[in-house]
């Protein structure tokens, strides 16, 4: 993002949810936001205790940054976490443009939901997986849990082994598409 | 005997729960500090600690450390041992660890509980007192081929059950016989892992019934009594989310045919102490005995608040060889009370354990709304332990009136830091089945489509909060090129300034 700060300032960002949903700002960006065609006041507050929450359209919104790096950011508003990466319209459009290319040629890869302890692995490089098959059985919170694939396809490489502990968001296998 | 102090071999909300009762009848409690948690809540609430956090045995956690535990409950001279739910609770080594070293055991006695606790013996007491049973293996089955056969006999869909289980873990559905093998190992070595105990066992499982459980409070003078019942249908993968009491499935004549089968299944091992007997209850209101849970259960708030009796209290009272207060014609049933359990899961990636730091927690609490918790702000949910944060429990006369009062606490329950079963809760709260008490054990895979409330303009604030907050690091870095805030977590306070 440094290389973009030494440029002249970009005047538009966008919000771009996990589900591919884009939300746009103008900056510099201020506390109204244009919705269906009016502009709306937006209030953040705090609350005695430390909790935070916006005041929208006369109803209060509970806030809470769950996660953040770099232009990633997990954000809960009354307890349902929406996930966004910030763009400007040029690292938006290389964004989609490297979407385009990655998609048939290189393995989707699987990560781990949470950390825990790998117990078993349901298939080898070569498998063919379809989507929702178990592939891997990983411990924690003392209960087993089965990781499916989100895809089907073949497996091109398991990174785990038996009995490995892995953090949260660790790739396990990559799966090519088929 | 008098029993003038207990150690409470368990941690968190089920600790102070227990410490509450036993402060309420002048009785010191102790507790046990674990290297897992060093500055848990429960830790200042109790009068003594006694500290497990150095040489401690790697292999064997420090709840599950028996002859650990008895050899500090004779150095400290306790009078007698809360094992709370889970871990030791219906371990009939433990309870017998106790008798013999003249600790009093808050429970019943070391039969009992390998009696109740041995699936198959459990059912062929049931089956003796005529109460009604499904199919299924006569004992454990030993492999995956026996499993094959045996549910070939009784037919798909069956369920691999712990023997030595409970809350969900060594419990598996199988539909087809593909899956037989795969699910029988998932299900060993989960018991293993759990309950230092593979055997698992295999019954008929019944599509879409209702779990219906009674409270059952026994004396050591033959005195049984029932308490009514808890309706515990709404469950992911075999974990309860909430609790009701009473159910609305059960009209007072069900409840007296159920609760008396209770007490026959109760009665057939001379049973003391407080204990849970559940029931599955199919669409056409046949009830079949499942198992006899010899402790006392998560779920247990809702039972007090509509009987306004103390089960820690009874139970104590009952282990010091007291005889029942009360008599089954003197319990009546009061109201309708609700318990939301506010797990921290990630709700929306199948409800996933969510780790990390409770930053800061609060809630309103009143004649109507009573909470249960082992956390505060700062408590960390650590990977060692269960992921439950608390217990919102809400009694009102009627049940729709606890239902509205309970939109009203969950929107007042608000925790910073983790993701919660919050949102799933206020789902549940909106589905008009859930409403009309319409609903089984398939309520969250069928009805409930979506696992939490989100409304449409939540989408738009987030987006406008995330893009705030880096178009603010954006204007620093633009003054100050060189400057990175990368990776530093903003505080919405931090940025209220800002905004203004």
């Amino acid at each position: 993002m440094a290389r973009e700060a030494k440029k002249k300032k970009t005047t538009k960002l966008i919000a771009l949810s996990s589900t591919n949903k884009a939300y746009e700002f103008n900056r510099p960006l201020e506390k109204k936001i244009k919705y269906q065609g009016k502009v709306v006041d937006i209030k953040l507050h705090e609350d005695p205790k430390g909790f935070s929450y916006i005041v929208w359209k006369n109803k209060k919104y509970m806030l809470d940054v769950i996660e953040k790096k770099q232009n990633r950011y997990t954000i809960m508003v009354n307890g349902v976490w929406h996930s966004f990466s910030v763009e400007t319209p040029v690292s938006l459009k290389r964004k989609r443009y490297l979407e385009q290319q990655v998609d048939s040629s290189v393995g989707v890869s699987i990560e781990a939901p949470m950390p825990g302890k790998i117990i078993d692995i349901l298939v080898e490089e070569g498998s063919e997986v379809k989507e929702g098959e178990p592939i891997i059985i990983l411990e924690a919170m003392k209960m087993q849990n089965e990781i499916s694939s989100h895809i089907s396809g073949v497996v091109q490489s398991v990174s785990v082994k038996k009995n490995e502990s892995v953090m949260k968001d660790d790739i396990l296998m990559e799966i090519k598409r088929s | 005997m008098k029993i003038k102090s207990i150690l409470i071999a368990n941690r968190g909300e089920i600790a102070i729960r227990i410490i509450k009762t036993a402060r309420k009848m002048g009785i010191r409690s102790y507790v046990i500090k674990t290297a897992k948690e060093p500055n848990a809540w429960y830790l200042e609430e109790a009068d003594k600690v006694i500290d497990f956090s150095e040489n401690f045995d790697e292999s064997i956690p420090e709840f599950l450390d028996i002859e650990r535990i008895i050899k500090s409950a004779k150095k400290h001279k306790v009078d007698a041992i809360h094992p709370g739910y889970g871990f030791l609770a219906e371990n009939p080594d433990f309870a017998r660890r106790c008798e013999e070293s003249k600790i009093i055991f808050i429970g019943p006695s070391h039969e009992i509980i390998y009696r109740m606790g041995h699936k198959t013996i459990a059912k062929e007491l049931a089956r003796e007192s005529g109460v009604p049973l499904l199919g299924g293996s006569p004992g454990a089955v030993s492999d995956a081929e026996e499993a094959r056969r045996v549910a070939g006999e009784i037919g798909y869909p069956v369920i691999l059950k712990a023997a030595a289980g409970g809350g969900g873990r060594g419990m598996r559905v199988v539909s087809r016989e593909k899956d037989i093998e795969r699910m029988f190992s998932l299900a060993t070595n989960e018991a293993a892992k759990a309950f230092n105990n593979p055997d698992v066992f295999l019954e008929k499982f019944v599509r879409e019934p209702r779990h219906i459980e009674f409270q059952i409070l026994a004396d050591q003078h033959g005195n049984v009594v029932h308490l009514g019942e808890r309706e515990c249908s709404v469950q992911r993968k075999h974990q309860k989310l909430l609790e009701e009491s009473p159910s609305p499935a059960l009209n007072s004549s069900l409840r007296k045919k159920m609760g008396d089968a209770a007490i026959k299944i109760a009665r057939s091992v001379n049973y003391y102490s407080a204990g849970t007997v559940e029931f599955l209850l199919d669409s056409d209101n046949n009830f079949s005995f499942m198992e006899m849970n010899t402790r006392i259960q998560v779920e247990h708030p809702v039972t007090e608040m509509v009987t306004g009796i103390d089960l820690i209290e009874q139970m104590i009272l009952i282990a010091e060889g007291e005889k029942l207060p009360f008599k089954q014609k003197d319990i009546k049933l009061n109201g309708w009370a609700i318990e939301w359990r506010i797990n921290a899961e990630d709700v929306q990636s199948g409800f996933s354990p969510s780790l990390g730091t409770i930053e800061k927690i609060s809630w309103v609490e009143n004649e109507h709304v009573r909470v249960d918790t082992g956390v505060r702000d700062g408590s960390v949910i650590t990977p060692y332990f269960d992921s439950m944060i608390a217990k919102l429990i809400i009694h009102a006369e009627t049940r729709e009136r606890a239902l509205q009062l309970s939109s009203q606490a969950i929107m007042k329950f608000w925790i910073k830091g983790t993701k919660t079963t919050l949102a799933f809760c206020r789902a549940v709260l909106q589905n008009s089945n859930f409403r009309k008490g319409n609903f089984n054990t398939s309520f969250l895979s069928k009805e409930l489509k979506i696992h939490y409330q989100n409304e449409p303009d939540e989408a738009l604030l987030a987006a406008f909060f995330a893009t705030y907050d880096y178009a603010r690091e954006m204007n620093e870095n633009e003054e100050k090129p060189l400057h990175t805030e990368n990776g530093k977590a903003i505080t919405p306070w931090v940025l209220k300034k800002r905004l203004r």
